[in-house]
């Protein structure tokens, strides 16, 4: 009797399932956002916010799992093979949220830390897409019309490759990124403590 | 059909949630085999807790803390994995298309989805799938898509699904909640002919009406506690006990309670429609 | 594009029979890899449009031809469209001229380098792309994740992966659903920018919230249903090879053959003799 009547801490083990089923669900997630952000008709990608969710409410991996699996539904279906590299960018994504979160920059309730979190991904993250955008697509412009016209500036006036590439990729990235960082950081606030405890 | 046998046992069980404290307190009962449970309760009382507790996710799944114990056919839910109890109990959900695999299978793979899981061998897993979709009145849906199914169709492939399973026990934490009227009669007839196969049925519940027809025995939960255990047509008889904790009798119910209160009729409560039929017919050829 | 993409996600079962549905998966699936690699070793514009005429010709074997196209020429024609005016323009390894454009009142010359950069890299996108819908879309649901069970990943993974291709149209149908929700509070989508960003939170959030419920939800059920059991799961669907299938390699052994012959003798771009630029400097 006494066995009964002593209070047991019981080890959760539902995160692993969690996990598997939240993995897609961060995938389809940036699709949507994809898909919001077209209607809207906003100069956005709008397609990593959920990665960056993802990493705030589960942890790196789940972010990183979930935003690589997002480029590759995208590659198969819309962009095509070469496409499953930005997957890449995702992780990059999920690392650099992982990296806001233990720096304290990723509390919304105190907007000045976020400015660090906010420079890393408007301006060192282009950095990478650059790299990838010339090395497998040719580095063309875009066909959003602003970072198009801003591409075509940059080459006419410094006829360096590169450079325009990545001013391009600034134009888009710095609104991309900080709206869709502010976004998983709202989101990521309201959703129920019962939630988070998923977390790995 | 009911025979006195426990097949689960809960033995002064409480718990409460990492986040949630006290989402059941002091449990102590019996389920018999063949026996239809229902569960009764206002909103928060516990239903889908203890609903949880009997396959293993409370605690499991969630974590937390736990006192007592909880037997399923002799097997301490503590000390077995969900996977293992899966075999002996089949838990039904309230969302039809949520509970689903989540793969694009058709109907006949999602049936045979739970026995994927555990390893059974393929043929094995196709033809109990067959069996169970022809009894909840799914035969010919095999090639179909889950998605292209009604509400009803798919809370139905959904009680198929552990149907396959073969459980000892099956239990519905509120199947019909969110269904139309076709898919409410239509899953509760199913629920109801496996119900007279003599399987051990527990179904948390807020159409009391339709409870009140075929459960055996129902528990009345209110703050994770027990508020009374008995059999149907007394449980439901306490009109008043009722409604304070927020759970509407059946119509039929209240009605002979307020000839009584109201108007000093005395006479016997129904709980069902044909029970009213007959005891206030009775009551109106007496005047 | 959006509703093109709920389209090719949500698939019912496949009631179509061809020869191209009755390949086995992995050799689809080889096949996608193989051409889209080659359509990275040439860099010839000739030769990767013959590679995407010969991926549309297998589409329309497995009757997708039209679903195919469409979705090739969303990605591809813009891209073109504005790639072709700006690197005939302004790419910085332009030489040849090819003609001079009168532009209010300024001459613009436009040269062939940057031309061929503008069609080839949207072409070789295009291969890409064909070839992967080729595979997708041919092939049953069932025998995708037997194909992913054949990689010999831990189930978790691979319902991770097969989740997401079902989880994805669901999504975007309650989205439809919270859109429309939307409009008739008042949703607009004509005006300024401040306030369709500030729409984007309210179409967001909802969607969000109601996905992350569903996760808690399916991952129970999952649990209830033995997903988390430590055994060799079933998969009631084989993949086995056939004569076609052997046949299809056969092909893909002998093309190979021949485009190394061709790049060790001709280069890598055998037709349109152009340079990779960037590496050149």
């Amino acid at each position: 009797m006494g066995e009964e009547a002593r209070e047991k801490k019981v080890v959760p083990t539902g995160a692993k399932v969690v996990a598997a089923v939240m993995i897609p669900a961060i995938a389809a997630l940036n699709y949507a956002g994809g898909v919001v952000v077209e209607v809207l008709k906003l100069p956005l990608w709008g397609d990593t916010w959920a990665t960056m969710l993802g990493t705030l409410i589960s942890g790196f991996w789940v972010g990183a799992i979930g935003g690589f699996l997002y480029n590759i539904i995208m590659a198969l279906t819309v962009w095509g093979l070469p496409a499953w590299v930005w997957g890449f960018c995702n992780i990059l994504i999920a690392l650099f949220t992982w990296v806001a979160i233990k720096m304290g920059w990723a509390n919304i309730r105190k907007p000045v830390r976020l400015i660090p979190a906010c420079l890393i991904f408007g301006f060192i993250y282009p950095i990478f897409c650059t790299i990838l955008g010339v090395g497998l697509f040719g580095g063309g412009p875009s066909t959003k019309p602003l970072p198009a016209m801003v591409y075509a500036a940059t080459l006419a006036a410094t006829k360096n490759f590169w450079l325009a590439n990545y001013v391009q990729n600034l134009s888009c990235e710095i609104p991309d990124k900080i709206a869709s960082f502010i976004i998983a950081l709202i989101i990521a606030d309201r959703v129920p403590e019962k939630f988070k405890l998923m977390r790995r | 059909m009911v025979s006195n046998e426990p097949i689960v046992v809960y033995e002064n069980f409480s718990y409460s949630y990492p986040t949630t404290p006290n989402a059941l307190v002091d449990i102590n009962l019996e389920i018999h085999r063949g026996e239809i449970f229902g569960v009764i309760g206002p909103n928060g009382a516990g239903k889908s807790t203890f609903c949880k507790s009997l396959n293993g996710l409370v605690p499991h799944f969630y974590g937390g803390t736990m006192k007592g114990r909880v037997l399923v056919d002799g097997m301490d839910t503590f000390e077995h994995t969900t996977a293992e109890l899966s075999t002996k109990v089949g838990l039904v959900f309230q969302e039809p298309e949520t509970q689903l695999s989540g793969l694009a299978l058709t109907v006949e793979d999602e049936v045979g989805f739970g026995l994927s899981m555990l390893g059974f061998p393929a043929k094995l897993i196709r033809q109990r799938a067959r069996e169970a979709l022809e009894k909840v009145g799914l035969k010919g849906f095999e090639r179909r898509s889950p998605f292209e199914l009604s509400g009803g169709e798919q809370q139905r492939l959904a009680i198929a699904t552990v149907l396959a399973m073969k459980p000892e026990i099956m239990v519905l934490d509120e199947p019909v909640a969110l269904l139309d009227p076709i898919g409410k009669y239509e899953v509760l007839s199913v629920i109801k002919e496996i119900a007279a196969e003599g399987s051990t049925i527990v179904i948390a519940e807020h159409e009391i009406e339709e409870l009140a027809y075929f459960a055996d025995r129902i528990l009345v939960l209110n703050e994770g506690r027990m508020v009374s255990l008995d059999n149907a047509k007394m449980v439901l008889s306490e009109v008043e006990k009722l409604k304070k904790i927020g759970v509407d009798p059946p119509s039929v119910t209240e009605l002979a309670y307020l000839l009584e209160h109201d108007l000093g009729i005395k006479l016997e409560y129904p709980i069902t429609l044909p029970e009213a039929l007959k005891i206030f017919g009775e009551l109106m050829e007496g005047r | 594009m959006s509703s093109l993409a709920t389209s090719i996600l949500r698939r019912s079962i496949a009631e179509v029979d061809t020869p191209m549905h009755r390949l086995d998966p992995r050799v689809k699936f080889l096949f996608f890899i193989w051409i889209s690699v080659w359509a990275y070793i040439f860099l010839d514009y000739t030769l990767t449009a013959i590679f995407l005429i010969t991926v549309l010709i297998l589409t329309f074997i497995g009757k997708i031809f039209k679903k195919t196209v469409k979705a090739v020429s969303i990605i591809v024609v813009p891209w073109m469209a504005v790639g072709i005016p700006i690197l005939s323009a302004l790419f910085p390894w332009n030489k040849t001229l090819i003609y001079n454009v009168q532009l209010f009142g300024y001459n613009i010359p436009l040269y062939y380098e940057g031309l061929a950069w503008g069609i080839v890299w949207p072409l070789r996108i295009g291969v890409c792309l064909a070839s992967a819908m080729f595979f997708l879309f041919t092939t049953e649901p069932v025998k995708l994740i037997a194909l992913l069970f054949n990689f010999r990943m831990p189930f978790r993974f691979i319902y991770a992966v097969a989740g997401a291709l079902q989880f994805t149209p669901i999504l975007l149908d309650d989205l439809q659903t919270i859109i429309q929700a939307q409009r008739s509070r008042g949703l607009r989508t004509d005006v300024s920018l401040l306030k369709r960003l500030a729409n984007y939170p309210v179409l967001i959030v909802p969607l969000t919230l109601s996905t992350l419920n569903k996760v808690q939800i399916r991952a129970i059920a999952l649990e209830s249903r033995g997903f988390s059991a430590p055994v060799t799961k079933t998969w009631p669907y084989d993949l086995s090879l056939k004569r076609r299938d052997y046949i299809f390699l056969a092909g893909i052994i002998a093309t190979t053959i021949i485009f190394i012959y061709i790049y060790l003798v001709y280069g890598f771009s055998p037709i349109n003799h152009l340079q990779f630029y960037i590496a050149a400097g």
